[in-house]
């Protein structure tokens, strides 16, 4: 958490982020409106009067005042020109060039792995700066840009807002030179904003800065494509090429604070900007520790886990360490309280497995109000007897046969013998009364597009060598079934019986009322028919080399394939190529409008990114009764409408892998990579999941991929090692000062060797009343994980720059709450940044501009909730 | 007697009456209709086809005929028909009297002719197999060696096709060359022509027209894409052969107590369909192969629950077979369809129980389709018959497709219409009559397939009216009819028949021997045959046994020799002496009583018998007996049970099945086997004897029959006991003589019918 003494040296402090906060334990927090609170944070100083207006030659076309600040340097060329390198602030220019951290870092941001270089640029930016600090950490400032995106709405007041004690509102155009380093993508752009504002009289700034505000709106067209319209896009170089720097140094002015390094510039330090810092080196990490919860270390970084009774972080991760008490103050703090669920992580291979425990015939042990699973935060008293429900607080006879005596500390003799009563993920033997059926066995149907289209890009020959090659990765053992069917304006299946001498093709004309052709033998046992489907994979292509047909029933297929699916169930992997353009669910070239509708600055743009119409998600619940889980390769040249396509893997568990274009050159690897993981990978099948909480708190929503009947349950036909689940709370109760809160949750799913079993994931957190303790636990990762989800999810049904504010106003809220409450004393000119969520601006701004990327492209954002996490 | 036969010999046809009542009254006191059977394909002695085309007359479009009066010094003819004069065209110009051409030889009555090889390319004629494969392993077996060797016989340039179907329809893509392809259609669903053009991707190179699309190479279909489901045998019996081996039983569950989902009508019509896609117009066989009962689709004739029994006669009098209506309607539409398409479908119907014959005749029957009906794929009847349908030998089926069938007749003639496989082509005009029976309405008819035993029956109206003037014309006492059959002989070629009749008529008081020298009584049994199952099957509460009651007394009451209320007095001219036996037969025929047959028999004896001449028609009327014993050789027995002793054998022949019947002490003989032993050759032969017989009946008749052979007392000698005269039963004074036989029946004799008819004509 905060680190009070780091401010002074300022330097070496705000970079620990990357250690596990265990080493440098602060033992007593600070309190609330202690005079060290400044120190617990830190501090940027902003020179308010400072701001210059060298902005202006950031915008390229809106302000004519510009000119005469820098009459000698045209707006656009001016920044990408290099001419001005030489003159960087005379403090900086060794730490600056040598550390191109920075510069790097702004490109780099979006994948966050690829952080800085390990070197730490600390040394070298501390000793000069140590009087400027606050001036140097203004580089973090310009992770505050989300309150550019409050421009947009011309927003004195919300952008004031989170700096709500800032001086000037011009003073935000002060920080052009801050933005360049960060987003710039050499360091020579850096310098190049440097100089800048030099040039600019302080005098002009406040003349400059109101129009320029006002301005964007309307000048940000310009550059950048369409969706880019607002200013707060703008901002986001949007394809990094250093050429693009102009829309970026809208940023630069907006940034309110920087506004004083402009003037004294030695007070600028890159080195200062918090960011990330992967430690190379493996962290250990203990869930839970002498009965204290443990902070878990950034998802970055490696680290090997030791469940000690929480789960590990890896499975399940909440947005902070520490439960408010109450509903208000969790508004208060602003922050989200959400759990990431990924149940089937993979763990460090130096983990220690995790344990399957069987109760037998009865079954795992259960609390017989929430029904809630035995876990290690269940209290047994009464010597055993009895023991009370961390969940729900019921108090439980304990079984006969699970009774044993307590320990002089009042816990069970066999606790450490016991993994459910010690560790935080297990997973127990489901009995029969957890299946509504037998364990079904592990299906995988392959369904390939062989319209002309996908013959001549070459992409049916790459999926089937692709298949061919990835199925030998496939579970061994007469579980493992598969099929193979083809499709164009028809539907092909093949049969692969063992007996007949070679497959059998039948083809299902039908594609408006499809049906399966066959029984049986669609779906056979791969030791069975691995001749066949070979045979048949190396056939493919060649029998349809010829294929005159270009149209494509891709709904009539998977609609069919999963008929053939329907007694087991299983994963349906669909590589298609083309527009969906016949039989049910055929779908309209919605692009050509989309785009006349982007051009005219429609409003209803996004609506494109909507699916087209129900028939999909209506297809999907019914393939997600019947188990079955859909992924879909799309190995495209040209639209294929993701948007609405995507609907039927999101409800059934599935994902979406997309080439485009599609090169069968260069996409053939990747695409039998990423099979190859999809089959391998951990991963169960006619899951179901459910997460229960203590009382006072309350489920609001589950999201991911997954379909959801009952409303307590996820269903989810498919789940494996990469999916992740969000799941956003309410609080609707008060806890006691120093309870604990727990969550648990139990994933139902059968493995891939057709065993039944629940995994089930607890965690358990104490409760505090004090705000500042929320911001210490907080969870830098997860609360990303979660603006992003938030923002993925809202952009189909919004406006872009809608979605953008949100995520903003989520950010600057929770900081400005952090400010508000938690650093009252510090100076109104500084920018202050809770330790654990000191990278969350910078983190904003990079999802930020990975959105805006996407979209502009058309690519539906699409969840890679593994990534995200 | 034998000249009806000569008659037959020249021209196939024989009529009832051969000479005609010459008014309308006098025919309807005649009772038994004008009627003609006809058998356009039956080889004519004279052999020769002429290579031309005919002369018409420019009035009626009736053929130059030997009975055209020819005006050989001003090259003209007169159509007897309508008597419009006709000038010979140019090639004709070298005709007189020693110079005729062939059609004018007066034995020519029947002539057929060629028209140039080049005016219509020869195509093909084209198989399509329609298999069911909800049958038992074993049954599928059988079928599928049928099937091989049927392919193996084929002509190579016939092309072929394959559908399976069970729950659902497979097309099979025989063109396909790498692995077996197949297209699925739903058993449950219908097919449009326009669906199967688009889903089976027809037009994927270029666009389908909007509209009028009738396909075919006509309508822009490719060559290739035909060639995909239809191909020459010779080059698809390794793919067929190989899809065959592969063909299962229908692999869809069936739950214990339900019937197998079998889609007989989707499939049939899905074949109908890609017949109409890929050759309309030209000859084309759907071959059926069904092995239960129809459960899915339009076409289904029974639930699939299996403790709901499949209809029976009984239900169908009384209303109750909730399927059969929409299923006949099914079939009605299939066989218009069909029909248009100049397609045939023949059924090869296997099963112990029903499958749906009584639904599927109208198809077959209006088309010409061929049926055979077994309770096995691995019986003798169907696997011979199927094989004879391919076969070239002197007993080929002479299958010829395309068939259109017109009449021509002098105008105081009309037609009523046809019983018999052919489809109407309501072609109307001033010989149609107003009552219709059978095809009526129409002068022709289309036979999509027809072949040498294709018998039609056609039912003429004397229309004209009695009159002072009508008596006075002796010189022109003729009647003319000609009957014209275009079709596409077995070898490809289009060929033409003419066959010109005439009769003469009579009229007034002093006609009733004209009339009984001219009256052809097995003729005139199988016309009644026809009739009373026409109406069985189409008047509702049609009473047979009465009606036919009826009209033999009126008949008998006509032209029997009697003495008013004597019924001692009673005699008939040897013209009609055998008919009151051909009726009592009749009354007791598979035809008339169903009781005791399912409706699927029923429909299947009724239509062999619609297109059987009139032999075989009588032979099926009232089967012949003949007996074989030491004392004679083989002599024709009287059809009674008096006909039985110990040491006789007797075999016979009631068209769908040959029994073989063995006398007590001949059947111990036999068993202890004294035709082995030296110095018995003559048992021996004796034993042979009816043998050989059997089989000869066997090898020239289609559908083969089944041959039973029992031994009296036996269990199978039920056979042999149903058709005879029961003159002694289980309650008659006489006793049987030694080693004979009673029936135990509470029918009739035929004394006793006798007697009755006696006693009443004479009333």
């Amino acid at each position: 958490m905060a680190s009070s003494q780091s401010f002074p040296s300022g330097v070496p402090r705000p970079r620990p982020t990357s250690f596990p906060p265990n080493p440098n334990p602060i033992p007593p927090p600070p309190p609330f409106a202690s005079a060290s609170l400044p120190d617990a944070m830190q501090n940027l100083q902003i020179a308010g009067p400072r701001g210059p207006p060298p902005s202006p030659s950031a915008r390229p076309g809106p302000p004519p005042q510009t000119i005469p600040g820098r009459p000698a340097v045209p707006p656009q060329p001016s920044l990408a020109s290099r001419p001005l390198p030489p003159p960087p602030p005379p403090p900086l220019p060794s730490p600056l060039t040598t550390t191109n951290g920075p510069p790097e870092f702004g490109p780099g941001a979006p994948r966050l792995p690829l952080g800085p270089p390990a070197t730490p640029p600390v040394p070298q930016g501390a000793p000069p700066f140590s009087a400027s600090l606050s001036a140097g950490l203004p580089m973090g400032v310009p992770y505050g840009a989300p309150p550019t995106s409050l421009h947009p709405r011309g927003g004195p007041p919300p952008s004031s807002q989170p700096f709500g004690g800032l001086p000037a509102s011009s003073q935000p155009y002060g920080v052009p030179p801050t933005g360049p380093q960060l987003y710039g993508s050499t360091p020579s752009q850096q310098f190049a904003g440097l100089p800048q504002p030099f040039t600019a009289p302080p005098a002009t700034s406040p003349p400059f800065g109101p129009p320029m505000w006002l301005t964007q709106p309307a000048g940000a067209p310009l550059t950048s494509g369409p969706m880019q319209t607002p200013p707060g896009m703008l901002g986001v170089p949007p394809h990094t090429t250093s050429q693009q720097l102009p829309p970026a140094l809208p940023v630069m002015n907006l940034m309110p604070l920087a506004g004083a390094q402009v003037s004294t510039p030695s007070k600028i330090d890159p080195n200062q900007i918090p960011r990330p810092m992967p430690s190379s080196s493996v962290v250990f990490f203990e869930t839970y520790l002498g009965n204290q919860v443990t902070i878990p270390p950034p998802a970055t970084n490696e680290c090997i886990v030791r469940d000690t009774g929480n789960c590990s972080p890896r499975l399940m991760r909440c947005t902070m360490n520490q439960i408010p008490c109450t509903g208000d103050l969790l508004s208060t703090s602003s922050m989200p309280l959400a759990l990431m669920i990924q149940p089937l992580a993979l763990p460090h291979p130096e983990e220690e497995p995790i344990q399957v425990v069987d109760f037998g015939e009865s079954g795992p042990l259960r609390c017989s109000r929430c029904k809630a699973y035995i876990n290690p935060f269940m209290r047994f008293i009464d010597q055993g007897r009895q023991f009370i429900c961390n969940l729900c607080g019921f108090t439980n006879e304990t079984p006969r046969d699970y009774y044993c005596n307590l320990g002089p500390d009042g816990r069970r003799r066999d606790v450490d013998e016991r993994a459910e009563l010690c560790r935080g993920t297990v997973e127990f033997v489901a009995t029969k009364e957890y299946m509504v059926r037998d364990p079904m066995p592990a299906v995988f149907f392959f369904l390939i597009d062989v319209s002309m289209n996908a013959i001549q890009t070459g992409a049916t020959a790459a999926t089937c060598s692709a298949i061919n090659q990835a199925i030998v990765d496939l579970p061994e053992g007469p579980r493992t079934m598969v099929g193979v069917a083809t499709f164009d304006s028809t539907i092909h299946f093949y049969n692969l019986k063992h007996s007949s001498q070679q497959p059998l093709m039948l083809i299902v004309p039908d594609i408006q009322d499809v049906y399966t052709p066959l029984h049986t033998d669609l779906i056979v046992a791969l030791s069975e028919c691995r001749q066949h489907l070979e045979l048949l994979l190396n056939s493919i292509p060649s029998m349809f080399e010829k294929n005159a047909v270009a149209e494509s029933a891709f709904g009539a297929a998977i609609k069919a394939a999963c008929l053939a699916m329907k007694p087991t169930g299983g994963k349906l992997l669909v590589f298609q190529s083309v527009l969906p353009s016949a039989g049910v669910g055929s779908l309209s070239s919605r692009e050509a409008e989309g785009r006349t509708n982007v051009s005219s600055g429609d409003k209803d743009v996004h609506k494109l990114l909507q699916p087209a119409d129900k028939t999909f998600k209506t297809m999907a619940i019914e393939f997600a009764e019947f188990q079955v889980c859909v992924d879909i390769f799309l190995t495209t040249q040209s639209f294929v409408d993701i948007a609405s396509i995507s609907v039927v893997p999101r409800t059934t568990g599935g994902q979406v892998y997309y080439y485009y274009p599609f090169s069968a050159l260069s996409d053939s690897g990747k695409l039998y990579n990423d099979l190859r993981w999809n089959i391998s990978r951990p991963q169960g099948f006619e899951a179901v999941m459910r997460v229960r909480c203590s009382e006072g708190l309350q489920i609001q929503e589950y999201s991911g991929n997954f379909c959801k009947r009952l409303p307590t349950d996820v269903d989810l036909p498919g789940i494996d090692s990469d999916k992740t689940i969000m799941v956003t709370f309410k609080q609707d109760d008060k806890f006691q000062e120093g309870a604990e809160c727990a969550f648990q949750c139990a994933l139902l799913y059968t493995t891939v060797y057709g065993q039944r079993r629940i995994r089930v994931l607890n965690l358990s957190f104490p409760c505090t009343n004090v705000l500042s303790n929320l911001f210490r636990s907080a969870d830098l990762d997860a609360q990303f994980a979660y603006l992003l989800k938030q923002a993925a999810s809202g952009i189909p049904t919004s406006p872009l720059p809608q979605v953008q504010e949100q995520i903003t106003n989520t950010c600057v809220n929770s900081l400005h709450s952090y400010r508000k409450f938690c650093a009252t004393v510090s100076p109104s000119g500084q920018l202050i940044l809770p330790e654990t969520l000191k990278l969350l601006p910078l983190y904003t701004l990079d999802g930020w501009r990975k959105l805006l990327l996407s979209c502009g492209d058309f690519i539906i954002f699409c969840f890679h909730l593994s990534s995200i996490d | 007697m034998s000249e009806f036969l000569d008659l037959e010999v020249q021209d196939g046809v024989r009529m009832a009456w051969n000479v005609f009542p010459g008014t309308k009254q006098e025919a309807t006191s005649c009772v038994i209709p004008v009627a003609a059977l006809y058998t356009p394909l039956k080889p004519i002695p004279t052999g020769s086809v002429l290579p031309y085309a005919p002369l018409r007359c420019r009035m009626c479009r009736s053929i130059l005929n030997p009975f055209s009066v020819v005006d050989y010094a001003n090259r003209n003819w007169i159509c007897p028909f309508c008597f419009q004069r006709n000038h010979f065209p140019q090639h004709y110009y070298s005709i007189s009297e020693d110079n005729l051409p062939a059609e004018l030889f007066p034995q020519f009555t029947t002539v057929e002719y060629e028209s140039a090889p080049e005016a219509a390319p020869t195509t093909p004629p084209v198989f399509l197999f329609v298999v069911d494969t909800c049958m038992i392993e074993e049954e599928i077996g059988y079928l599928k060696s049928a099937l091989s060797q049927a392919v193996e016989l084929l002509p190579e340039k016939s092309l072929v096709g394959l559908i399976t179907f069970g729950t659902y329809v497979q097309v099979h893509e025989l063109g396909f060359g790498q692995i077996p392809k197949s297209y699925v259609f739903k058993g449950s669903k219908e097919v449009t022509k326009e669906q199967l053009l688009e889903q089976m991707n027809f037009f994927v190179r270029k666009p389908m027209p909007n509209v009028g699309v009738i396909a075919g190479p006509r309508d822009g279909l490719s060559a290739e894409s035909i060639a995909r489901f239809l191909l020459p045998a010779s080059e698809c019996e390794f793919i067929l052969n190989s899809v065959l081996e592969e063909l299962q039983k229908d692999a869809w569950p069936v739950p214990a107590d339900e019937r197998a989902s079998r889609c007989t009508s989707t499939a049939l019509s899905v074949a109908a369909c890609l017949l109409g896609v890929c050759v309309p117009g030209s000859g084309a066989r759907i071959m059926a192969f069904v092995g239960g009962p129809s459960t899915e689709g339009p076409g289904s004739i029974v639930s699939k629950i299996l403790s709901e029994p499949i209809r029976s006669h009984k239900d169908l009098d009384k209303g109750s077979a909730p399927f059969y209506n929409k299923a006949v309607k099914f079939y009605e539409g299939l066989s218009k369809q069909l029909v248009h398409q100049g397609h045939v479908l023949d059924l090869f119907a296997c099963a112990l129980d029903q499958v749906g014959v009584a639904e599927l005749k109208v198809a077959v029957e209006k088309t010409g389709g061929i049926v055979v009906l077994a309770e096995s794929f691995g019986h003798s009847v169907f696997k011979d018959s199927f094989r004879r349908i391919f076969q070239s030998n002197d007993y080929d089926l002479g299958l010829s497709f395309n068939g259109v069938f017109e009449v021509n007749c002098s105008k105081d003639i009309k037609v009523q219409g046809i019983i018999g496989p052919c489809a109407s082509l309501e072609k109307k005009g001033p010989l149609c009559s107003d009552t219709i029976v059978g095809q009526g309405n129409t002068s022709a008819w289309k036979m999509c397939g027809l072949d040498k035993e294709t018998s039609l029956c056609l039912v003429f109206e004397i229309a004209r009216k009695d009159g002072p003037d009508a008596i006075g014309q002796p010189t022109n006492n003729q009647f003319y009819l000609q009957f014209l059959t275009y079709y596409q002989h077995h070898e490809g070629q289009m060929r033409l028949r003419a066959t010109t009749l005439s009769r003469k008529w009579v009229a007034g008081p002093g006609c009733l021997q004209d009339l009984v020298s001219g009256f052809d009584q097995e003729a005139a049994a199988a016309v009644m045959a026809r009739l009373v199952s026409l109406k069985m099957e189409s008047e509702a509460d049609f009473d047979p046994i009465r009606w036919l009651d009826r009209s033999l007394i009126r008949l008998c009451s006509r032209f029997g020799d009697y003495q008013k209320d004597n019924s001692s007095s009673f005699s008939l001219s040897p013209r009609f002496s055998i008919f009151p036996q051909f009726m009592f037969n009749l009354r007791r025929s598979q035809f008339v009583q169903v009781f005791n047959n399912s409706p699927d028999e029923t429909a299947y004896f009724r239509m062999i018998l619609n297109r059987e001449n009139v032999a075989n028609s009588v032979v099926m009327i009232q089967p012949s007996l003949i007996s074989y014993s030491f004392q004679s050789g083989p002599e024709p027995a009287l059809l009674d049970v008096t006909a039985i002793a110990a040491d006789r054998i007797l075999l016979l022949d009631s068209y769908f099945t040959v029994v073989l019947f063995h006398g007590a002490s001949i059947a111990q003989w036999r068993n202890a086997g004294y035709q082995n032993q030296s110095g018995h050759e003559a048992f021996a032969h004796l034993l042979q004897a009816p043998r050989d017989d059997a089989d000869a009946i066997m090898k020239e008749r289609f559908p083969v029959p089944r041959l039973v052979v029992c031994d009296q007392y036996g269990s199978q000698a039920r056979f042999l006991l149903a058709k005879l005269n029961p003159s002694v039963t289980y309650n008659s004074d006489n006793p049987p003589p030694p080693g004979g036989d009673i029936i135990f029946t509470d029918d009739v004799s035929f004394q006793v019918f006798l007697d009755h008819l006696q006693r009443l004509a004479v009333q």
